[in-house]
């Protein structure tokens, strides 16, 4: 779980800037990419992306963790669109009886969503990197999200961490015991694993409802208070909203 | 066209051998097109929103509800980060637990864990995203849910013991998420294409991860079931999976 952005938040520029600021351009972005229908902005918006993130020096073997699976879906799916979809033959052969044919509208239109995918990968990992949990839970709360849904992340994102250590130390038990030593028994000590952390979440909700209510808790938690906004990260933001406004347009 | 589905399920095959780790389940950011994304993410406020009137209605009750979930979000969470080696691929995917969620804490709630484990995955690990976290919902917690309560609870009123009971509403739960992906990805990127032979494309080349990983997933929400059963039959109760007879008889 080191690939949590917390475990390697290094003191950078982004990470000063009000969460909620970060939020609305991230979104703003992003609705560009997915609206855009060619590979100029979207490889505008990688370009961007990648030199924020060597900006705030994350760790190569994160940064290739967090994109290998976006890059293995844009694959398939440029494969996919790039043999089934189309008319205009670029190129056709005869593969052991198979026939297999490549389209060209089929690859534009398969590099377009790769591009998209990789675009908004991108928008999403900087502002993954660059904004810790609690600030992104109290601008999620500024934007009227239910105060439900981000009590319940809260609560989530607090005890990953925990079950994650009560995992690993049943995994290593069973391991240790040849608990995977084949599919049966992998199966098997897969379900005795999850089954497990199950208890022990139930454990876990009812001492943490203990301690909360010896504490004062009535049932809501207190959220971050949101500071005034800073008038120079506002103009600095429309002027970038707007600079990426004018690449889309054209 | 069978010349053609042999091609792709044998590039699909290739694609899996030579990646590490297919999280085939979550549909990637960015793949759908903004007018598709807000469809999705319509679709799915609905049932979000019927799931956080649940809870609030459950915690006002009881406490300790909020936490439970809270924590519950926290194990779907880790149990979909789980790479579970898939023999017929020679590679790892994982299973949704949502099934499992569905089963104990009842689809409503279940919708609810399902967006919050969606949202942090999305945000810090990049497993699907943020523009298809309605898309995501939607196939894995509305879909998933569903499907795992409506089969477990259906198959336990036909007297069906509780380990085949909880295998199918794996089984099920993880289906039906599969197929919803390939319904949301087709329609998603079609483009002027037609749907049902993309869409047919789009699940065959899920077949060699998902056939197997449903039956994975069945064992594994067996087995939680049935230990839960074992241990603690008294949860069970209280979240109101067994009746109090069945757990004295």
């Amino acid at each position: 779980m080191e690939i949590f952005s917390e475990y390697f938040k290094k003191d950078h520029l982004l990470l000063k800037v009000d969460a909620r600021v970060k939020l609305i351009v991230a979104i703003i972005v992003l609705i560009m990419v997915l609206s855009y229908k060619g590979f100029v902005f979207p490889l505008l918006v990688v370009s961007l992306s990648l030199a924020l993130c060597i900006r705030m020096k994350i760790p190569l073997r994160v940064f290739i963790l967090r994109f290998s699976e976006p890059m293995f879906l844009a694959l398939v799916l440029v494969l996919i669109k790039f043999l089934f979809s189309g008319k205009d033959a670029i190129f056709s052969l005869n593969l052991l009886g198979i026939s297999i044919t490549g389209y060209r509208e089929g690859l534009v239109e398969g590099l377009l969503i790769a591009s998209r995918i990789i675009g908004a990968v991108s928008i999403v990992a900087v502002l993954g990197f660059s904004t810790p949990f609690t600030e992104f839970m109290a601008g999620l709360s500024w934007l009227r999200i239910p105060k439900g849904l981000i009590e319940i992340l809260m609560f989530a994102y607090r005890y990953i961490f925990v079950l994650l250590e009560d995992a690993v130390v049943i995994y290593n038990a069973q391991k240790n015991r040849l608990g995977y030593s084949n599919i049966r028994r992998g199966l098997s000590s897969f379900g005795i694993l999850t089954g497990s952390l199950t208890l022990k979440a139930f454990e876990h909700s009812q001492n943490a409802t203990v301690a909360m209510v010896q504490r004062g808790y009535d049932g809501n938690m207190p959220m971050l208070k949101h500071k005034p906004f800073k008038p120079s990260e506002i103009i600095i933001s429309l002027l970038f909203i707007i600079a990426m406004g004018f690449v889309w347009k054209i | 066209m069978k010349s053609q589905i042999i091609f792709l399920f044998l590039i699909s095959q290739f694609l899996l051998l030579t990646c590490s780790d297919a999280h085939a389940m979550h549909i990637s950011e960015g793949i759908l097109p903004f007018n598709w994304a807000a469809f999705w993410f319509a679709v799915a406020v609905p049932f979000v929103a019927y799931g956080l009137y649940r809870l609030k209605k459950l915690s006002n009750i009881d406490l300790s509800f909020k936490p439970l979930v809270g924590l519950m979000a926290a194990v779907v969470f880790i149990i979909s980060c789980m790479p579970i080696p898939v023999p017929t691929a020679g590679t790892c995917s994982h299973p949704c637990g949502t099934g499992i969620s569905g089963i104990l804490v009842g689809p409503a709630i279940s919708i609810v864990i399902t967006a919050v484990a969606l949202l942090i995955q999305a945000l810090f690990l990049a497993h699907g995203g943020l523009s298809t976290w309605g898309a995501d919902i939607v196939s894995m917690g509305v879909m998933g849910s569903f499907a795992g309560y409506l089969t477990f609870r259906t198959l336990r009123s036909m007297k069906i013991n509780m380990t085949i009971a909880g295998f199918m509403a794996g089984l099920f739960a993880d289906w039906a998420t599969y197929l919803t992906t390939s319904v949301v990805l087709a329609s998603g990127i079609r483009g002027d294409s037609p749907f049902m032979p993309l869409f047919t494309k789009i699940a065959i080349a899920f077949i060699p991860t998902q056939l197997p990983l449903g039956i994975l997933e069945g064992a594994m929400t067996a087995g939680m079931v049935v230990l839960l059963y074992k241990k603690r039959p008294d949860l069970l109760v209280k979240m109101r999976v067994l009746k109090p007879e069945e757990v004295t008889a």
